[in-house]
């Protein structure tokens, strides 16, 4: 049954990226029978280190069990191999493999995202746009995103959705590389830039600083100007020639300082030690009501949990408040009233799969698919916890009624493993149904995008993570990247349920109080991830652990974890972050600050994703640089970049 | 050519949430059974040296989620996996039909060289229960159809058949490996590649 043929897949080529959800509208020179389906798409590496965008029918991975009778779904496929009767596994294969589209990055000439990142479309040629795909969730900013990791490309000056692809940036990957990979700084070469750099080496620090801050950036962060090691060298010589004309007396050069330059990383101010507080207490709490309960002091009742969590004996009433369950605004009568709405709200929706017949079921299958996958999760949540534990155990009926009625609540996103970890603290402190679904959904009103059936949203964390660290760690995020790992999916059981499996009950408790107060910044919980993995730099680079290793050793911290101390640290590298002269933008929107470069805020909800990747800080103020907006200066665009808009703008 | 190395052979176990994945690896790896396993978010993996016709070799046996959605990550679990095991539940047919669905994905994420010899086994586990729903039957037809991929009736639980199917899955896995590296001429070539797929298997192991 083994043939070889040119259609087997070919050996050592890896997905870089891939995103679902992604349907094929049109194609040129692909049967009409091909179009409408849905797929994924995918940046590839092949065997021989060349990149493609590749799209894949879904066909190909849901293949249905009895494969004969579904002839239907692929006839149409022309000039293949003949598929036998059996439908063996063989042709299947490689008739639905015809069906893939793959789009060398060499050859792609422009790509731009319409229809409010519903709509993708790529172009070899000019004049033609061959392929167009359509993203069902309208994220195609993520693709584009990530692409532009392995693709030099310009906006268009006219449309600046469209990108034009400036050069196929086959070898380097930006953001994978450090700065030492990229070659500019080695002792031997005999290089214009490194010339320059020893005869500046002497210079103070301080007026050098924001020079490097700007190159790092570059380097670092990737950048649509900026990818290939020639322009680096260039715009290395740039920076160093305009900070040598700033400071006239050079000394001489001593070959024993010529670390000096290299140490010239943008290094964060030293990481402030900021001791936990205490408690919320039970006396505080009181006092910041006034006599109908009302909470006018909103943010610095936050401010307080944030510092020190809540104490226990008082958990129940300030969380509802966290979760959105209780508006802080509310007097003790008002609030009588909402909870009475809300429990019949909470009751009629119970009763909507309470009522279910056994032959309604029979014949709703994603509803029968959801209430399985809810039982067998709930059988194995936290079991060896008293709360739980045990056969028979009428907390596990609460927790699948709680799960069940979510499912009506919310039934587009239904059920999704995790959820059942995230609502088992939630009933084990508040031990009411109605309440623990109230506080469940204001929980996954924080996190839903963890859910999303393309987990789009967990790429996304994984994405600004990886940029986090890259700023506050870089050592440990080019081990990472060295070692393939760059992709930080081994802290997605972290971000999935927040840490729930990493810490007992109690701390879990804390942990998530203090997050949900939203303090001091967005993502914090990604800073949390940041400090973790900062305490484990040094075994990580000095085992020299590999992707097996690290997921292991990540995993293994499970339950050995200090929550005050983590805590501590996360809050010391946000000041440090904050507080870095190098902050640029891509670092300033994860965390929620408003952008310096208020371009890029011009943009739409959305613009953080796209924009992320492409903005650079201003510290140098006789020299504006900003891509895709109409103020582009001279300094903007280098001549093939203006060579190319204008060669398309002829042809579009 | 040098031979009896260590040789590190990485499995992938698949199929739906809670067909007992993680049970049948721990029962595998460390004897043990418990109604306590949470549902696997991510991926973790446990290692264990077996001993295949006198060569010592290590199994790195990966554990998913099973949830359709989580399996957009699997790409970088399942690269450069020696065998796959796939289990259903034989008390729910459910599981039995997304085996197909679970192969294909599995081949098109894991890419392997040779997709028609990569060897998989299926594991009809929960034997021990008496609510049975998938036929012993019925498997074997479905898996003699898939090019004779070998299938076993298993209890993670009461430790039915494991070692057995486990045996064989290392057995399978390594002769992939070594008809992998006859039909290369130049077989140190392939290490390399292995290696720079982030695994850290020592030495050749060809047994020629």
């Amino acid at each position: 049954m083994s043939t070889s043929s040119v259609d087997e897949i070919p050996d050592q080529s890896k997905d870089l990226f891939t995103q679902d959800g992604v349907l094929l509208k049109n194609c040129v020179g692909r049967p009409v029978t091909d179009l409408n389906s849905i797929g994924m798409l995918c940046i590839v590496q092949n065997a021989d280190g060349t990149k493609c965008v590749e799209w894949r029918p879904n066909d190909l991975i849901t293949i249905d069990s009895d494969t004969q009778d579904q002839e239907w779904a692929v006839v149409n496929t022309v000039g293949r191999r003949q598929r036998t009767l059996s439908g063996n596994m063989t042709s299947d294969y490689a008739t639905l493999r015809a069906r893939i589209i793959k789009i060398p990055l060499e050859e792609l000439k422009t790509f731009k995202v319409t229809r409010n990142n519903q709509q993708m479309q790529f172009s070899t040629k000019q004049g033609v746009w061959q392929t167009t795909f359509y993203f069902q969730h309208g994220n195609a900013e993520i693709f584009v995103a990530y692409l532009k990791n392995h693709v030099k490309t310009a906006k268009t000056r006219h449309d600046r959705n469209t990108y034009v692809v400036v050069e196929p940036n086959v070898e380097s990957q930006v953001l994978n590389r450090s700065f030492a990979e990229l070659d500019i700084f080695t002792e031997n070469t005999t290089d214009v830039v490194w010339n320059l750099v020893s005869n500046f080496k002497q210079r103070p620090y301080e007026t050098t600083l924001e020079a490097f801050s700007k190159l790092t950036d570059i380097v670092y962060y990737g950048n649509e100007g900026l990818n290939g090691k020639r322009d680096v060298s260039e715009e290395v010589a740039d920076l160093l020639t305009k900070s040598m004309s700033a400071m006239e007396d050079a000394t001489t050069i001593t070959k024993n300082e010529e670390y000096e330059v290299v140490s010239v990383k943008p290094t964060l101010p030293p990481r402030p030690c900021i001791p936990r507080g205490t408690p919320l207490s039970t006396e505080k709490w009181d006092a910041l009501q006034d006599k109908d309960g009302r909470i006018t002091e909103v943010e610095g009742v936050k401010q307080l949990i944030f510092r020190g969590g809540v104490a226990h004996s008082i958990r129940q009433s300030v969380w509802k408040h966290l979760l959105d369950y209780y508006p802080w605004q509310m007097s003790h009568s008002e609030i009588r009233a909402h909870q009475k709405k809300k429990t019949e709200e909470y009751f009629s929706m119970k009763l909507q799969w309470r009522s279910m017949t056994e032959g309604q079921e029979s014949r709703f299958s994603e509803y029968r698919d959801r209430k399985s996958l809810v039982e067998k999760d709930v059988n194995r949540t936290d079991r060896t916890h008293p709360f739980y534990a045990g056969d028979n155990n009428p907390n596990l009926v609460v927790l699948q009624d709680i799960l069940m009625t979510y499912v009506m609540y919310n039934f587009d996103l239904g059920y999704v493993q995790g959820m059942s970890d995230i609502l088992a603290p939630l009933l084990l402190l508040l031990g009411n149904e109605v309440d623990s679904f109230w506080c469940f959904v204001g929980f996954m009103e924080k996190i839903a995008s963890n859910f999303d059936m393309d987990q789009a949203g967990m790429k996304h964390q994984l994405l600004q993570l990886q940029q986090l660290l890259m700023f506050a760690s870089p050592d440990l995020a080019q081990h990472l990247a060295q070692k393939d790992s760059g992709n930080m999916y081994f802290c997605f059981r972290w971000l999935l349920v927040w840490f729930k499996r990493e810490f007992s009950h109690i701390d879990i408790m804390r942990l998530w109080e203090v997050l949900w107060t939203g303090l001091p910044c967005a993502n914090f919980h990604l800073l949390i991830c940041v400090a973790i993995l900062d305490a484990e730099k040094d075994v990580l680079i000095s085992k020299d652990y590999g992707f097996t290793e690290i997921l292991k050793h990540v995993n293994d911290l499970s339950m050995s974890l200090d929550v005050d101390r983590i805590l501590s640290t996360a809050e010391g590298i946000y000041h440090q972050i904050v507080s870095a002269p190098h902050l640029n933008d891509q670092i300033r929107i994860i965390l929620g600050m408003e952008p310096l470069n208020m371009a890029n805020s011009a943009h739409s909800g959305n613009s953080d994703r796209q924009e992320a990747g492409t903005s650079r800080t201003q510290t140098n103020g006789n020299e504006t640089r900003t891509n895709g907006n109409e103020h582009t200066g001279p300094f903007g665009q280098d001549i093939d970049e203006v060579m190319y808009q204008i060669g398309l703008d002829m042809n579009f | 050519m040098s031979s009896r190395k260590k040789v590190l052979l990485k499995v992938i176990i698949l199929g739906d949430s809670g067909v007992g994945k993680t049970s049948l690896m721990n029962q595998f790896v460390n004897k043990k059974f418990s109604n306590q396993y949470k549902a696997t978010i991510g991926a973790d993996f446990l290692t264990k040296e077996v001993i295949v016709d006198d060569r010592i070799v290590t199994m790195q046996i990966w554990d998913t989620a099973g949830q359709e959605r989580f399996q957009s990550l699997g790409v970088a679990f399942y690269r450069g996996a020696d065998c796959c095991v796939l289990v259903f539940d034989v008390t729910a047919p459910n599981t039995f039909k997304s085996l197909e669905s679970w192969r294909d994905e599995f081949l098109i994420q894991a890419s392997p060289r040779d997709p028609d010899n990569f060897p998989f086994v299926i594991l009809g586990n929960k034997v021990d229960l008496d609510n049975r729903a998938v036929s012993a039957k019925r498997a074997q037809q479905w898996c003699q159809s898939k090019n004779d991929i070998p299938y076993f009736e298993t209890s993670a639980k009461e430790a039915v058949n494991v070692e057995l199917a486990f045996q064989t899955i290392a057995r399978n896995a390594l002769a992939q490996e070594t008809e992998a590296e006859l039909y290369n001429e130049f077989p140190d070539q392939i290490k390399l590649n292995a290696n720079d797929n982030g695994r850290n298997r020592d030495g050749d192991n060809c047994a020629c």
